[in-house]
């Protein structure tokens, strides 16, 4: 199409697009229309008053005819030409940035690697390069997780272990900052994996008006390829839990073929679940669930072995850190009458030693019975009255508690325990909870996940009361807190087989942005009869608040359909349970980024320091203490960031491969506030290998984006002249011709053989 | 030795009663059958459910579950539901131990069983009623005989088990009220004949049969007899302090089942 259009119009498209056409005659336009006004007029009216056999028809397509072939002869004399502005030769600079990263090495169908294109491309006695010699000064510049200046496209290694782009374009534009630079040309596969987005990169060259020019490496389709994308490990976890991580596989060419999918802790198998590759481009989520049963910092490897004719088999495997935590989580349960839920609940998680299950029960009016307490004064003066006292569970429970019990005092802050400090809220069904417990239009009502609609006032408890079966939605069928069974199918098969609970509280709603884990179907009781909400959750603030609106789960242990050693009710309260404080966050919290780094790769190590109240501490010592695999130990100092309250900082660079530990202790005056732990996994990296096909559509945004142009490695011959032409840097005003474009005589024949032909057809000639 | 003094009192080797039919059943005359076989007719959190089982013995000790029945149940739970805030059916309710609608009563009271005579269906009913979480309460026998009588019976149901004493630092003694002392109470009849005990038991006790992870599944009240003193709270010739007790104790053993 591009050939074609030259043909007819002389030059490439681009030029049209940055030059501008022009009348180059240099007659002044007035003088030139009066001139042809003098001759057509008369020829015109010599037409209209001819008459001979013609009809008005005739004329008037004849005349329009001549009149069209009249103009592009007047065109034609008045010199039509493309006015351009070109770079001046050898006064500007051009940057040409060659990818360094490992992708390059990868083998495209043609047998060839990206990075020998890449170097037969950027080889300084290629064709394009000496024609971009010819007119610009040529800087090199090799970029992967970092960015160098090079004499040589020689130098590169391609391997490096990331691809940082926008990094690449900022330094390339830093560096020849003071000097005329016509553009950059970046020589890459697009496997851009920076955690910055490359607009940001974008706009100081956008400013300039700087383009960039991509090169496109490496096949567009991925080819035949398994690849483990993503996994979704929680950061933290208690021993014992069970986790179910969703892992993202993407497959091209495998369609329907069954594979293993292992997990590996330290290189222990610990589960391996056999999945069906999807069709190619469906991404697919596979649900994998197991069990770690040993603390401190666990290495997960997940993966899938090497098929037929894989193309890349570096990225079958994902790793990830996990800190499997034993220590004790406290979780505050208020019930406000006797129930069997409390004895049932403390029976069922009685042997998890990792979950200390406070129990607050008023047992009559204000009489209050305290269970599994830490001394003889917690919660001594009943529900607490202040944030250190409440802040210190990770999860609250309230039962059957009318929200007048509270003082607003105290509900505000029970609201502030889920959006401030990151607790979990969970409002279990009752009598006195929900609705049916006044929680309407209280501070509570906006933290719930669930609509709470009115109750009828005339009616009873009694009168509300239905029986529902439970059954898990999609998003609970795997889910850690309600996959009963070692499988989603059994599972959900267990849950069908569960005798139904009873509820009076009617939640049929969720809120926007909630998700239903059980719903429950009535299968008896009065009423409506749609569909109830059974467990429900939501984000609120930095916490998260839950719903579980039966009042009596503890018939799955005890009726007569259910044997004696069933551990369906332990397994769902025990999960529940560790789910509520799963992601609650400790007032000291550190964090590492990257999480995953290869040896000299710098780290930074943020942490967030609160008190007891949950409130940002400033003026704190905070400090970073760094064991490496070899167990030598460094300590950092941390320094507060200026910008956000409580948030201190600090970096170092790992030299060496394994798991660097980082205990991040604080304090205030020589008061601990909090202590807590990170690690960074050295190693390798993977991530050049994900998504091995050339990304072309971030590169073509790149250029369009600058103002330059993609190519692909085959086209790159039209390089040097679009770059003489829309380029910046030093320019001057070139004029080119249109007037002998072949477009022009092609259209002044055609009118010409028309106005023959149709003489010939009308008898008029 | 105790088996063949007893007569019709099932082995260890045959645990059933010879003729099963002789025993409790449903529709006895002394069984309120309404009561028995009908679920209670609404729901509430609370029902103090009484244990319908069979026994051996003449006269009223043929339905020796069913003393004090349903006198001495509807006054406590009439002063249970004013004393705490819990959500208690205000009836009695009655149910067999084989009936499989025992297992939606996580509270279960039993008395006189110094004349049980267990079913295999009842030992089973039992045994996986308190296996599942069930907690049931024993109160009103005496002296050495019904005890052995009890043991054996409660032996048939967990072989594996012993009954040991509760000391007085049992969550059971201060979960509602501070119970400091174990009194024995007395039965109305027996009070006004100027003494506490029955048989040879003089002294009582308080005792319990744990699951392997320390749950307390029977609370058993050997020498005292508390559904009496509910029964007769009234009396103004019933001491005080019995009754007092009594209902403080049995407040107790319901707020500790429904929470331990």
């Amino acid at each position: 199409m591009s050939e074609i259009f030259e043909f007819l119009f002389k030059y490439r498209p681009i030029l049209f697009q940055e030059g501008e056409v022009s009348l180059l005659s240099p007659w002044p336009l007035p003088v030139v229309i009066g001139v042809a006004a003098i001759l057509g007029v008369p020829a015109l009216l010599t037409y209209l008053r001819a008459r001979g056999r013609s009809s008005a028809m005739d004329r008037g397509i004849l005349l329009a005819l001549r009149a069209t072939t009249l103009s592009i002869v007047f065109l034609i004399v008045m010199q039509p030409g493309l006015v351009l502005t070109s770079v001046v030769p050898q006064r500007n600079f051009l940057a040409v940035l060659v990818d360094d990263s490992r992708s390059m090495t990868i083998d495209d169908a043609d047998g060839t690697s990206r990075a020998e294109k890449a170097a037969a491309l950027a080889d300084p006695q290629s064709p394009v390069m000496q024609e971009l010699a010819e007119r610009f000064t040529l800087r090199y510049f090799r970029f992967s997780s970092s960015t160098n200046r090079v004499e040589s496209p020689a130098e590169m290694t391609f391997n490096g272990s990331a691809t940082h782009l926008g990094a690449a374009l900022s330094y390339a534009h830093d560096e020849l900052q003071g000097v005329p630079v016509s553009g950059l040309v970046v020589i890459s596969d697009g496997g851009d994996n920076a955690d910055e987005p490359i607009g940001d990169a974008l706009l100081p060259l956008q400013a300039v008006s700087l383009p960039v020019f991509t090169v496109g490496l490496g096949d567009e389709s991925p080819g035949r390829d398994v690849q483990i994308s993503r996994v979704d490990v929680p950061r933290t976890a208690l021993v014992g839990s069970s986790l179910v991580v969703n892992v993202l596989v993407n497959a091209t060419g495998y369609s329907g073929q069954t594979v293993p999918l292992v997990v590996e802790d330290f290189g222990r198998i610990v589960t391996t679940e056999n999945i069906t590759l999807p069709a190619d481009g469906q991404p697919l989520v596979a649900p994998v669930s197991f069990t770690l049963e040993t603390g401190g910092v666990r290495e997960l490897t997940f993966r899938i072995a090497g098929l037929d004719n894989e193309r890349v088999v570096e990225n079958n495997v994902r790793e990830s850190l996990i800190h499997v935590r034993d220590r004790k989580e406290k979780i505050l349960y208020f019930e406000g009458e006797p129930r069997w839920e409390v004895k049932f609940m403390r029976l069922a998680t009685r042997a998890d030693d990792n979950v200390q299950l406070v129990v607050l029960q008023r047992t009559a009016e204000n009489k209050f019975l305290r269970l599994n307490v830490d001394d003889g004064l917690e919660l001594l003066s009943g529900f607490p009255t202040t944030r250190e006292e409440l802040f210190q569970y990770r999860a609250l429970m309230l039962g059957s508690i009318e929200a007048s019990f509270f003082t607003h005092d105290q509900l505000d802050m029970i609201a502030d325990f889920v959006s401030s400090r990151g607790g979990t809220l969970m409002m279990i069904g009752g009598r006195r909870a929900l609705a049916e417990g006044g929680y309407k239009g209280t501070p509570l009502e906006d933290v719930l996940p669930v609509v709470l609609e009115e109750p009828d006032a005339s009616s009873s408890p009694t009168d509300r009361l239905v029986f529902l079966r439970a059954t898990p939605t999609p998003a609970g069928i795997n889910h850690a807190a309600t996959r009963v069974a070692g499988s989603s199918e059994a599972s959900a098969a267990r849950w069908d087989s569960l005798p139904p609970v009873s509820t009076t509280n009617g939640i049929f709603d969720l809120k926007p942005g909630a998700t239903a884990l059980l719903t429950g179907e009535v299968v008896d009781g009065p009423g409506d009869d749609r569909d109830r909400v059974i467990l429900a959750s939501q984000r609120y603030g930095k916490g998260r608040s839950v719903v579980l609106a039966v009042q009596d789960t503890w018939v799955w242990q005890m009726d007569s359909s259910i044997a004696a050693e069933d551990m369906t009710h332990e397994t769902f309260w025990r999960q529940l349970l560790r789910w509520l404080v799963a992601e609650t966050p400790d007032a000291v919290e550190a964090s590492a980024s990257p999480e995953s780094v290869e040896a000299g790769d710098p780290v930074t190590v943020t942490a967030q320091v609160l008190d007891a109240g949950f409130v940002e501490v400033n003026g704190a010592s905070v400090t970073a203490r760094v064991t490496s695999p070899d167990g030598g130990v460094v300590e950092v100092p941390m320094e507060w960031s200026v910008e956000n309250d409580g948030e201190y900082s600090a970096m170092f660079t790992p030299a060496q491969d394994g798991i660097f530990e980082v205990a991040v202790e604080a304090r205030r005056d020589s008061v601990v506030l909090g202590a807590t732990e990170s690690s960074v996994r050295v190693a390798p990296s993977g991530a050049e290998y994900r998504d091995p096909q050339q990304r072309r559509p971030l590169l073509e945004r790149v250029a369009e984006d600058t103002g330059g142009r993609y190519y692909t490695a085959d086209g790159v011959d039209e390089l040097p002249e679009d770059l003489r032409f829309t380029g910046g840097g030093v320019t001057v005003t070139e004029e080119r011709d249109l007037w002998d474009m072949p477009f022009l005589f092609l259209l002044l024949g055609g009118l010409m053989m028309a106005e023959w032909g149709y003489r010939r057809r009308r008898g008029l000639v | 030795m105790l088996v063949a003094w007893f007569g019709r009192v099932g082995s260890a080797e045959d645990p059933a009663p010879r003729d099963a039919s002789r025993f409790l059943t449903p529709g006895h005359p002394s069984l309120p059958s309404t009561a028995v076989q009908d679920p209670p007719p609404e729901w509430h959190e609370f029902y103090f459910t009484r244990a319908a089982y069979s026994s051996g013995g003449f006269g009223r000790r043929r339905a020796s579950w069913a003393t004090d029945y349903p006198k001495a149940d509807r006054q406590f739970l009439t002063v249970l539901r004013r004393l705490t805030n819990l959500d208690a059916f205000e009836s009695e309710n009655a149910v067999l131990l084989t009936n499989p609608r025992l297992r939606d009563y996580p509270f279960l009271y039993a008395l006189e069983v110094g004349y049980m005579a267990l079913s295999p269906a009842e030992i089973q009913g039992l045994r996986e009623y308190l296996m599942a979480g069930g907690f049931l309460v024993i109160d009103d026998f005496w002296g050495t005989r019904e005890w052995l009588q009890f043991e054996y019976q409660m032996s048939l149901v967990f072989p594996e088990r012993t009954i040991v004493d509760l000391d007085m630092e049992h969550p059971v003694f201060n979960t509602f009220y501070e119970i400091e002392e174990i009194l024995q109470v007395p039965a109305y009849g027996r009070f006004q004949w100027g003494t506490t005990s029955e048989q040879d038991g003089y002294v009582p006790y308080v005792k319990g049969i744990f699951d392997d992870e320390g749950r307390l599944m029977v609370l058993i009240n050997w020498n005292t007899d508390m559904g009496d003193a509910w029964e007769w709270a009234e009396q103004p010739n019933y001491p005080l302090q019995f009754s007092t007790f009594a209902y403080q104790m049995g407040v107790n053993m319901i707020v500790y089942a429904m929470s331990h």
